[in-house]
């Protein structure tokens, strides 16, 4: 999590030691609500956990955001190979593969001990379909029902049909849960919680926004921590306060003339899932060079429509067409093109200088267009780019020297690209 | 030039608007009905040599089939195709779309029309489902329609999925054939496979050639080992000749390309999405239609039973996801009833990057015939 070095790539802000006591609490809670009988759902990260607060005592834990927690604290490889003994494929999405040794080895080695067993999963096809897999593995090991959200892919802008389609579902999983939970479910609620979430990712909009000042305010890296509570306390009022506060400290630090990176010279943007398992180092070793990733689609997306980077308001009527229609939000249920929008918006935004396209083998559907997305962005935006490879959480397949001798190559590209537009005077 | 290259040359010479389509359960019937020849590209690795148009576009982890697709078409297949259709199997294929189209504006080609569909992967029971699909499937022939400057024809319809239902019947009677031995295991792979680049009448003529009246060859020597084979695809014929020749025989198979491709039939509708409503949703289980994940576990442990095959080899496709995350659960299932497994990785391996797996068959085949000695 963040470090302390104001000018070492981010921050132990207050709102970072709030962060570290807000997960702290949201997992305790988790577990003490479990222990006392409540409901317990796992959820892909996409799946509208608002819906959840329709209940009165219904609790989510998110297997990606624990398995991304566990990489941050140095356990990801160490569960990975507990699930490779099992037989799972080294080649599967290090974050199945945490999920999976950590739930069968009873959460031990985990931060958090795990996650309380389920009633009911709660998987979807957005993000990635191989989620549903993973999640098929607990329903048919434990018994555990599972409902998936079936949500197509958009090459353009959502459907209206499947739009259509996608609240049905949320309909279906209503009923499920009340029929097994025994719960009854209140949709008064649910606005209240929509309306939250929306309040909180106005607020993360506003400290994202803070990447388009020169320094700029924050790093990816900062955002890549801050997006964990949106994870795991969607639809809550301390989620919005939380993002209220860290927007306002930021803005702050920045009046102050506080930058993580004061000598930035090179602002990047990053395309993929964080690195978990090396934040604090590329952020710091980059820092050293003067360069900072300063935004990157994997956080940018977060609260707009799919290929928008503007924030998806929620106009305070019915949760689930607001829900629904930001279920395409994140970057891999869209395909190129809306990439490309979104990517060229921030670019612009955010005076970007290079491209860091992280080739990710454990996230395919996130990394199987980057050879081409790059191409574009070299080659019609004129933006130098480079392509290192990271694994998001198992730091076996991630190698720092192979990676930063690519990344010094961007930043020499980046150096060349100036020099020749001084040159030619 | 490959013989399947060669294939839809000739097909093109004859006249057929060809469309490509991927991955392995397209809505034949509709687009025969349209006059069109679908072509599935699947199983092109013997086809295709060399990966250099598709490393420009996909990374060294993507799977080889989608690789080999994607350098089929990007190479000179596109030219002899009239357009390509798709639908969602897995996070892999849905990028596809778009990533042929960028390669084909690379090539400097012709951009083809794409049809694509988006198959639920949720159960039929669920609210919605079949209308979601049925409105797919409508929106589908509109645009067959459109493409072909022809109206649909539910006449022509029910005519198409006799066919197609004339092909799955001939099929599961040689697949008979093949696990009780009377058609060798390696004829019966080949005119499988078959079925995805043939039209649908060449293939059911070749079909009738090949079922032989009363049996050419004596059913297996029981005394040999049986087993189930698994994967996407069927394995390279050399791993097929060291099965043979180590004396197994393949007694029930649950190989993409082949059983559940071919493995259901829907009842005649002239209403294409009433048709592809039961087609989909209660297709022949596979790891890639999520939906079928229950009956999937269900199916092959009957399978297994009813075959009495003593073991299950899994052909893994490296790379994946949906295929290997079922490995170790339905290794683990079927080995505490007494079954045997064995998982080979295949990766497009030629000569001797065979001879691991080669090897490893081997040992497979020792250990369950010493296991049906003891
Ligand atoms: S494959 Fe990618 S999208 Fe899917 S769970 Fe893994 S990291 Fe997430
Ligand atoms: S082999 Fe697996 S990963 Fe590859 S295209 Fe087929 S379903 Fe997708």
């Amino acid at each position: 999590m963040p470090t302390e070095s104001p000018g070492g790539g981010f921050r132990k802000s207050p709102s970072g030691k709030r962060l570290s006591s807000l997960m702290v609490q949201d997992y305790m809670a988790l577990h003490q609500k479990a222990s006392e009988g409540a409901f317990v759902v796992w959820i892909a990260i996409i799946v509208p956990a608002e819906i959840f607060a329709g209940f009165a005592n219904v609790v989510y834990g998110v297997p990606e955001s624990h398995a991304a927690m566990c990489a941050g604290k140095g356990v990801g490889s160490l569960q990975c190979e507990k699930a490779e003994r099992m037989g799972y494929s080294s080649d599967l999405c290090s974050y199945a593969r945490i999920d999976l040794g950590t739930a069968f080895d009873n959460g031990k080695d985990s931060p958090t001990f795990g996650l309380p067993r389920p009633h009911l999963l709660v998987s979807n096809t957005n993000n990635c379909s191989l989620l549903v897999k993973w999640f098929d593995i607990y329903h048919r090991v434990w018994g555990v029902p599972h409902f998936t959200l079936d949500i197509p892919f958009s090459y353009e802008s959502q459907k209206p049909r499947d739009f259509d389609y996608i609240v049905t579902q949320f309909a279906d999983l209503i009923a499920t849960i009340e029929e097994m939970s025994g719960q009854r479910f209140e949709i008064e609620k649910v606005r209240e919680a929509a309306s939250l979430s929306c309040d909180a990712l106005r607020e993360w909009k506003r400290f994202i926004g803070l990447a388009a000042g020169r320094p700029s305010g924050i790093t990816a890296f900062d955002s890549f921590v801050q997006m964990a509570p949106f994870l795991t306390s969607r639809g809550t009022r301390h989620l919005a306060e939380h993002y209220r506060m860290l927007a306002d400290e930021t803005e702050e630090q920045v009046k102050s003339g506080i930058f993580p990176v004061p000598a930035e010279r090179y602002r990047l943007l990053w395309d993929n899932i964080a690195p978990w398992h090396q934040l604090r180092k590329m952020s710091s070793r980059l820092s050293e060079l003067g360069a900072n990733i300063t935004c990157a689609s994997y956080t940018y997306c977060i609260g707009s429509k799919e290929g928008e980077y503007a924030l998806h308001e929620f106009d305070g009527g019915d949760p689930f067409t607001w829900l629904a229609r930001l279920q395409n939000f994140s970057v891999c249920p869209h395909g190129m093109r809306l990439r490309a929008n979104a990517m060229k918006e921030v670019i612009g935004i955010n005076g970007i200088d290079g491209v860091v396209f992280a080739s990710n083998r454990s996230c395919k559907v996130y990394s199987l267009m980057q050879m081409d997305q790059m191409r574009r962005v070299r080659d019609e935006l004129g933006i130098p780019c480079v392509m290192i490879d990271v694994d998001h959480a198992d730091e076996r397949k991630y190698s720092e020297e192979a990676a930063f001798t690519r990344l010094e190559a961007l930043l020499e590209m980046i150096d060349a690209g100036r020099a020749g537009s001084i040159a030619p005077a | 030039m490959g013989e399947i290259l060669a294939t839809l040359c000739e097909l093109k010479n004859q006249g057929r608007r060809l469309v490509g389509c991927f991955p392995l359960y397209p809505p034949l019937e509709l687009l025969h009905s349209f006059g069109l020849t679908p072509v599935t590209l699947w199983g092109l690795s013997s086809e295709v040599t060399d990966l250099t148009k598709s490393d420009r576009h996909l990374q060294n982890y993507t799977c080889h089939v989608a690789r080999c697709l994607t350098e089929f078409v990007l190479g000179d297949a596109h030219a002899l195709l009239d357009a390509l259709f798709m639908y969602n199997a897995c996070d892999t294929l849905r990028n596809l779309p778009e990533i042929i189209e960028e390669g084909l504006k690379e090539e400097g080609a012709r951009l083809l029309p794409m049809f694509r569909l988006h198959v639920p992967a949720v159960a039929k029971e669920r609210t919605g489902v079949r209308a979601y699909l049925k409105d797919r499937i409508t929106s589908m022939v509109c645009d067959l329609e459109e493409f072909t400057g022809r109206p649909f024809s539910p006449e022509t319809f029910l005519a198409s999925i006799d066919l197609y239902r004339i092909q799955r019947e001939l099929c599961a009677e040689i697949e008979d054939a093949a696990c009780r031995g009377t058609v060798p295991f390696p004829t019966f792979v080949r005119i499988l496979q078959l079925a995805h680049f043939l039209p649908v009448e060449a293939h059911i003529e070749l079909l009738d050639a090949e079922i032989p009246e009363e049996d050419d060859l004596p059913p297996h020597d029981l005394r040999h080992p049986g087993v189930m084979v698994s994967g996407i695809l069927p394995p390279p014929r050399q791993l097929i000749e060291t099965m043979e020749a180590s004396g197994l025989r393949v007694v029930a198979n649950d190989i993409a390309s082949l059983k559940r491709s071919l493995g259901y039939n829907p009842a005649p509708t002239a209403d294409p999405g009433e048709y592809y409503c039961d087609f989909y949703l209660n297709h022949y289980p596979c790891s890639t239609l999520l939906a079928s994940s229950d009956r999937r576990i269900e199916t092959i442990r009957r399978a297994v039973h009813d075959s009495s095959a003593e073991g299950l080899i899994f052909f893994g496709e490296k790379f994946c996801e949906y295929e290997y995350f079922e490995f170790p659960h339905l290794g683990g299932m079927l080995r505490a009833q007494g079954t045997q497994t064995l998982f080979l990785e295949l990766t497009g391996q030629t000569g001797e990057g065979l001879d691991a797996p080669r090897n490893r068959m081997e040992a497979f085949a020792e250990m369950l015939k010493g296991q049906a000695g003891s």
